[in-house]
C-alpha cells in the first residue's frame, strides 16, 4: 500500500530535522501534526496490533537508544553488520530482526552456563571485538534494534509461509490458507531445487536428501526449525518438504531411511535464515499499515554459506 | 557371549565411571541376551546399515546416534508410524540387537570422533584429545584453499562454508557433530558438524559473518553431523577389537546422506 501525501509530508519534516540535529526543533513541528515518532512509540503500535504478552524474551529491543526519532524501519531475517549498513544508508533506524543480533539466543547478555553440544555458554564478551563494532556501528548510526520473532512467527496469518510460497511462485497453488501445503506443476525434485535455488537466489546453503529423479507435485512449506514430530505427522503426505533447517541426525536420517524403504520423497533445508528472509518482506508490508508516518523496507539477510570447488 | 556381555566388557575398559543415568547409551531395540555374531560399529543406524550388518552376519550394531529419529530414542509418538513398524520388524526377524554408545565415547580419552576426524582432514590432534579440542595450527592458507582441501581429503558433497574465500588462514577449531566449538579470539577457524543456524547458545555464523565483514580473517565450515564424527567409528570397532577377540568386528560406513 502506498502512503499518502500527509504522512510522507511528515516524514520529510522527522527526518530532516532529525537529520540536522535539531530534535527540539522536530518535535515542536512534528507535534503540530502527530508527534514524534520515537522507537518506543513504533514499538507500542507494533506490540498493540500484534497483541500477546511481551513480557519474556527473546522479543524486544537490543540496542540502540529507544527514544530516537524514527525516519524509518527496515525488517529483516538476521541483522547482521551488512544489513545493518544497509539500513543506515537507506535511513531506516529502526531494524526489526527475526533473530538475534549479538550471536545467540542471548543477545550479547553475559555468558550463562551452557552445554554441551550447544557451542559451549551462552551470551558474549562485550568486549570482544566483532560485538564491541556492532555496538558502535549501530550508536554512531543512531539505529535501534528490536527482535521480532515469537509474535511474527504466532501471527495467525502465517505469513513466514506466505513471504516463502509468494517467493517462490507458489502463492496459487497453495492447497488451504490455513495450511502450508502447496500442489505446485510436476517436476522432477532436481528441477525443483534448481527453481528454488534460483527463486530464493541461493548460494551454497541448499541440501537435499532422497530420490533426485522423483515427481514433485505437493511440497509442504515450514520456514525456520522443523522438529522430528513435524516431520513423522507430515513428510507421507507430501512428496517434498522445504525446511528452513532440521537436526541432520533426526530428521535427514528418517528422510534416509523412508528412502531406502522406497518412498519416493525428498527433504530439502534451504536454511533458517533464508527460509525466514521472506516472512520479513511481508513484514515491512503489513507495517506500512500499522506505521503510516515513516517508510518500511525489507533488507534481506541472504544465504550465508558457499561451497568449495 | 550375549550382547549383554560385550557391553559389560565395553563399560570395564572405557576407563572411566559409568553414567547409568544417560538417556543415549542403551539398547534400543532386540534382544540384550542375543547370542552375538558379529558387531557392527556405524555412524547412524539407518535402514541401509541394518540391511549391510544383517548381510555381513554382524546381528549387533553399536551405533554413535539415534535409531528411530530423535536424540532420546523416544518412541511414544511412532507406534503406529509405518517406517518405525518396518525397522523394528527387520530388526526383529533378523534377531539384531541395537546398543548406542554416544556419551561415554565422548568422554573417553582420547574421543574417537574428534581424533579421527582430525586425522582425516590431515591435522595430527594429541593422542589424548577429548571432545573439546584444542586449536590447532597449520600452515597459513586461504579459508577456500583450506575448506577445498577438506572437500577433496573427505569426499563430502554438502560441504558448507561462511566467511571470505581469500582470508588467510591457520588456527583451526574443531568439534564434532552438534559439539561445534564457538569462535574464539584465538581460531581463525571453526570446523564443526553441524549447529542450529541462529538462535542458539552462540551463533557461529551471524559471528563469522560479522567478522568478514569487518575484514576480520575468521571462517566456519561445516561438515555436516554424520560426516564429522564417522570416521570416529571405525577407529571403535579397532579399539572394541581389542578385548573382545573372538568375534568379527566391523566398521559399516554409510553414505552422505546429502545431494
Amino acid at each position: 500500500m502506498n502512503q499518502s501525501d500527509i504522512s510522507r509530508r511528515q516524514f520529510a519534516l522527522i527526518a530532516g530535522a532529525a537529520i540536522a540535529g535539531a530534535a527540539p526543533l522536530a518535535r515542536a513541528q512534528a507535534n503540530a501534526q502527530v508527534g514524534p515518532l520515537t522507537a518506543e512509540d513504533a514499538i507500542a503500535r507494533i506490540q498493540t496490533a500484534l497483541g500477546g504478552d511481551w513480557s519474556a524474551a527473546p522479543d524486544g529491543f537490543k540496542a540502540g537508544d529507544r527514544t530516537h526519532v524514527v525516519q524509518g524501519i527496515a525488517t529483516t531475517a538476521m541483522a547482521t553488520l551488512d544489513v545493518l549498513k544497509q539500513a543506515a544508508t537507506a535511513g531506516a533506524n529502526l531494524v526489526l530482526t527475526c533473530e538475534p543480533t549479538f550471536y545467540g539466543r542471548a543477545d550479547g547478555q553475559a555468558p550463562a552456563a551452557g552445554g554441551r553440544g550447544r557451542g559451549g555458554p551462552g551470551g558474549v564478551d562485550p568486549n570482544d571485538p566483532v560485538v564491541k563494532a556492532k555496538h558502535e556501528f549501530i550508536e554512531n548510526n543512531g539505529l535501534v534494534v528490536f527482535r521480532l520473532h515469537d509474535h511474527w512467527i504466532a501471527r495467525k496469518e502465517s505469513d513466514m509461509v506466505t513471504g516463502l510460497a509468494d517467493s517462490l511462485g507458489w502463492l496459487k497453488y497453495r492447497v488451504r490458507n490455513d495450511d502450508a501445503l502447496f500442489d505446485i506443476p510436476a517436476a522432477s525434485a532436481e528441477d525443483t531445487v534448481a527453481q528454488i535455488r534460483a527463486k530464493l537466489n541461493l548460494r551454497g546453503g541448499l541440501r537435499a536428501v532422497g530420490d533426485r529423479k522423483a515427481t514433485v507435485r505437493r511440497v509442504l512449506l515450514f520456514p525456520g526449525s522443523m522438529t522430528p514430530a513435524s516431520m513423522w505427522k507430515r513428510y507421507s503426505e507430501t512428496d517434498m518438504i522445504v525446511a528452513g533447517e532440521v537436526r541432520e541426525w533426526e530428521n535427514t536420517f528418517y528422510a534416509a531411511d523412508i528412502a531406502t524403504a522406497g518412498e519416493k520423497r525428498t527433504l530439502i533445508t534451504i536454511g533458517r535464515v533464508v527460509s525466514q528472509d521472506p516472512g520479513m518482506r511481508l513484514c515491512a508490508d503489513w507495517l506500512k499499515t500499522v506505521v503510516k508516518e515513516v517508510p518500511a523496507k525489507w533488507i534481506g539477510a541472504g544465504d550465508p554459506y558457499w561451497r568449495p570447488v | 557371549m550375549t550382547a549383554r556381555e560385550i557391553v559389560d566388557l565395553i563399560k570395564k575398559n572405557a576407563g572411566m565411571p559409568w553414567n547409568d543415568r544417560s538417556t543415549r547409551d542403551t539398547f534400543k531395540a532386540g534382544n540384550p541376551d542375543a547370542q552375538v555374531k558379529g558387531i557392527a560399529t556405524t555412524m547412524m543406524v539407518t535402514l541401509d546399515v541394518l540391511r549391510k550388518a544383517n548381510a555381513a552376519g554382524l546381528n549387533m550394531v553399536l551405533p554413535h546416534e539415534g535409531t528411530f529419529w530423535n536424540d532420546r530414542d523416544d518412541t511414544k509418538d511412532l507406534t503406529d508410524n509405518p517406517l518405525y513398524k518396518l525397522k523394528m520388524d527387520f530388526i526383529e526377524k533378523n534377531n539384531m540387537v541395537i546398543w548406542r554408545d554416544h556419551d561415554h565415547m565422548h568422554a573417553m580419552k582420547p574421543d574417537f570422533t574428534v581424533l579421527a576426524t582430525l586425522r582425516e582432514i590431515g591435522i595430527k590432534a594429541d593422542a589424548d584429545v577429548g571432545i573439546r579440542a584444542p586449536v590447532y595450527t597449520i600452515p597459513e592458507t586461504t579459508l577456500g584453499e583450506f575448506a577445498s582441501r577438506v572437500k577433496q581429503m573427505t569426499g563430502i558433497r554438502a560441504l558448507r562454508c561462511v566467511g571470505d574465500p581469500n582470508a588467510k588462514v591457520s588456527r583451526i577449531l574443531f568439534g564434532p557433530g552438534y559439539a561445534t566449538q564457538r569462535m574464539t579470539p584465538e581460531a581463525d577457524v571453526v570446523i564443526g558438524g553441524e549447529q542450529q543456524e541462529a538462535d542458539g547458545a552462540f551463533d557461529n555464523v551471524e559471528y563469522v559473518m560479522d567478522a568478514a565483514s569487518l575484514g576480520m580473517a575468521k571462517g566456519v565450515i561445516m561438515l555436516g553431523h554424520a560426516v564429522s564424527e564417522q570416521s570416529g567409528m571405525e577407529d571403535m570397532a579397532k579399539w572394541l577389537s581389542r578385548f573382545i577377540p573372538d568375534i568379527p568386528i566391523q566398521f559399516v560406513p554409510q553414505e552422505e546422506p546429502f545431494w
